[in-house]
């Protein structure tokens, strides 16, 4: 009987034990400093989400309804990313941002200012989208690609044409560069660089 | 005795784990103190970083952010974080509008806005709505707070930039001419009709440059996507100008001034802020040398208060973007957040969110406010939304921008200032 109760208390003690042990471990594992591990941010795939082809009509043009104006094709393109986190706790991502570029030239700037949680140790994915409108496009690759056209001896009206033309079967490469992601866990921030190009 | 020997050991199982659980778990205070529900204060963002001025204003937008950024990390609006609801409108103004809408629904306390067409288009209904509106646009129209009395920016206005561009050549530059004390200077500028923005101080410079007995010769009108301005120059060339005034971004800045230096037109260039930055000198390349512009702020990464964070900032949260590509358009938007944050804070403890106490007990109490970012003091009157009066010119020279004059145009001309230069 005594030799029971002294098994009994010792039983008891080691699960106690291993329950504070294993607390103790649980807590070691929080977010700190030391080992927040940078998020990866991987562009997945870019897909030509909707398309309309290739037009341009200047404000002289009058329309069959609506107000003239300087009216070009959109594009929209939608960027998907892979977000891992390696981390063993979850981790919210606040902000992601990157350019995009059409081959040499950039065109746009995106920004995702909707938080997401990600799990300790899981990927999720995050789709961007991007309008190109003709336009707007046009007035773009001017301002910041005038001199690099010139260059190459290219008319900023024949370049989007080829690119609009071109996007249904990513017949140029799209960069997605100059990107962060702004990461939080507990109040500690990560921000992490990526870029990516599709077609790889 | 089997059936008791089980009893107790689930029962000693199930003690150990609420043990556990309390222990290990979050207690309540705990997770109080770990979640504490932190006051948001919404702004909106309205920036280009794809239009006709995205040149200028991606750089711009991500100071804007960068700065929001440093704000909430140092405390705030008096403990409170600022939300930002930042867009690319792309220089449209229908998108403008939009989204100012949207700011609204938001129940933004103030917005960030951006180019003179939108800003000048927004200024009535801002006025209705009482939102503070600190914009890019530094316009002389905005000052008049008689006409757009929630209109606001931190730079020295461009009708101001432009008569001390035109002052400090005529001290500095005309007593060096072979033909000084023969003739009249001759000047004529180089902008875009059309556009609002670069249109702006064209009234102002044409007075200045009259006030001060230059012969004024025909604008020539360059667009801001042009690569290609022969035609202008040569145009030019036929009235042999002593100096061109520029009031474009630096895309076409540039273009022009390669193209009269190719050209041999043979001028000195003077340049309002947007068209005189770190880019120009990569642009232009020796067609800058010697190019004078105004920039009320310091150049990215130079020696002043306050830069190591916007360095640092950039850094942080930009890493993807080296930083020497970055430019002073980065400074330009700490100057505004930097601004705004301040007024919001006095607001704050004067009572209110309000725009009106904004206006009222925020900006308008500044008199003679160092936001540090090598600004001149910023002072805002509720007659008179005009920064500031000093117009800082440097010229770029062997590699680097030296600071060649300091126009205090109030100081100059007290009179003029005081009673005839206000909100043109």
């Amino acid at each position: 009987m005594r030799k029971k109760t002294f098994i009994l208390i010792g039983f008891s003690f080691v699960i106690v034990a291993a329950m504070l042990f294993g607390c103790v471990e649980e807590k070691v594992q929080g977010p700190t400093e030391q080992n927040f591990k940078a998020p990866i941010v991987t562009l997945n795939t870019i897909e030509v989400a909707h398309y309309w082809g290739w037009w341009y009509f200047s404000s002289k043009v009058a329309p069959t309804k609506g107000k003239a104006g300087n009216y070009g094709a959109p594009l929209d393109l939608a960027f998907v990313f892979d977000i891992e986190n390696p981390n063993s706790y979850p981790v919210k991502m606040e902000n992601l941002k990157f350019t995009v570029a059409f081959e040499e030239f950039d065109l746009n700037s995106l920004n995702s200012v909707e938080t997401q949680w990600i799990p300790a140790g899981k990927t999720n994915q995050l789709r961007v989208h991007g309008m190109f409108d003709g336009r707007q496009s046009l007035m773009s690759l001017l301002v910041t690609g005038g001199f690099k056209l010139k260059a190459k001896g290219v008319g900023a009206f024949d370049q989007l044409e080829k690119w609009w033309v071109g996007a249904p079967e990513f017949a140029f490469p799209i960069h997605a560069r100059e990107g962060s992601a702004v990461f939080k866990a507990d109040g500690l921030t990560k921000v992490v660089a990526f870029s990516g190009t599709f077609p790889k | 005795m089997k059936s008791k020997l089980l009893v107790f050991m689930v029962a000693i199982a199930i003690i150990a784990g609420f043990f556990t659980m309390y222990s290990c778990g979050e207690k309540p205070e705990e997770k109080a103190k770990g979640e504490v529900v932190v006051e948001k204060i919404n702004i909106g963002a309205l920036n280009d970083m794809t239009g006709a001025t995205s040149d200028v204003g991606k750089d711009y937008a991500l100071g804007i952010a960068e700065a929001i950024h440093y704000i909430n990390e140092t405390g705030g609006i008096n403990g409170k974080q600022i939300k930002l609801h930042q867009f690319d409108y792309g220089y449209r103004i229908p998108e403008a509008l939009t989204k100012y809408n949207l700011f609204k629904h938001l129940r933004c306390a103030a917005v960030l806005g951006w180019g003179t067409g939108d800003t000048e288009a927004l200024a009535p209904t801002v006025a209705r709505d009482k939102m503070p509106y600190v914009s890019a646009s530094y316009s002389g129209h905005l000052c008049d707070t008689g006409k757009t009395p929630y209109n606001l920016f931190f730079s020295t206005d461009y009708s101001t930039q432009v008569r001390g561009l035109i002052t400090a050549w005529f001290d500095k530059k005309w007593p060096k001419h072979p033909d000084y004390g023969k003739r009249k200077p001759r000047i004529a500028a180089c902008y875009m009709f059309a556009s609002a923005f670069s249109s702006a101080s064209i009234k102002a410079y044409k007075d200045q440059a009259e006030m001060l007995g230059f012969e004024i010769g025909s604008d020539q009108d360059v667009s801001l996507f042009a690569i290609d301005t022969k035609s202008q120059i040569l145009a030019l060339k036929e009235f042999k100008p002593d100096v061109v005034l520029h009031t474009n971004t630096v895309m076409s800045v540039a273009a022009t001034l390669r193209d009269a230096y190719a050209l041999e037109l043979g001028a000195d260039h003077i340049i309002k802020n947007w068209g005189f930055d770190e880019n120009l000198p990569r642009l232009a390349g020796p067609a800058a040398e010697g190019a004078i512009g105004c920039a009320p702020w310091a150049f990215f990464g130079l020696d002043v208060p306050l830069m190591d964070k916007v360095v640092e900032y950039a850094k942080k949260y930009n890493p993807g973007i080296p930083v020497e590509k970055r430019t002073v358009h980065t400074v330009q938007g700490w100057a505004s957040v930097l601004g705004l944050a301040e007024a919001l804070k006095r607001a704050d403890k004067a009572g209110s969110l309000s725009g009106e106490n904004i206006l009222k007990n925020g900006f308008e109490t500044m008199k003679n406010y160092e936001i540090g970012l090598g600004i001149a003091p910023v002072t805002f009157l509720p007659s008179d939304h005009r920064p500031m009066s000093e117009a800082k010119i440097y010229e770029w020279k062997d590699g680097k921008f030296s600071l060649i004059a300091e126009v205090d145009l109030k100081e100059r001309w007290p009179e003029k200032w005081a009673n005839e230069w206000l909100g043109w």
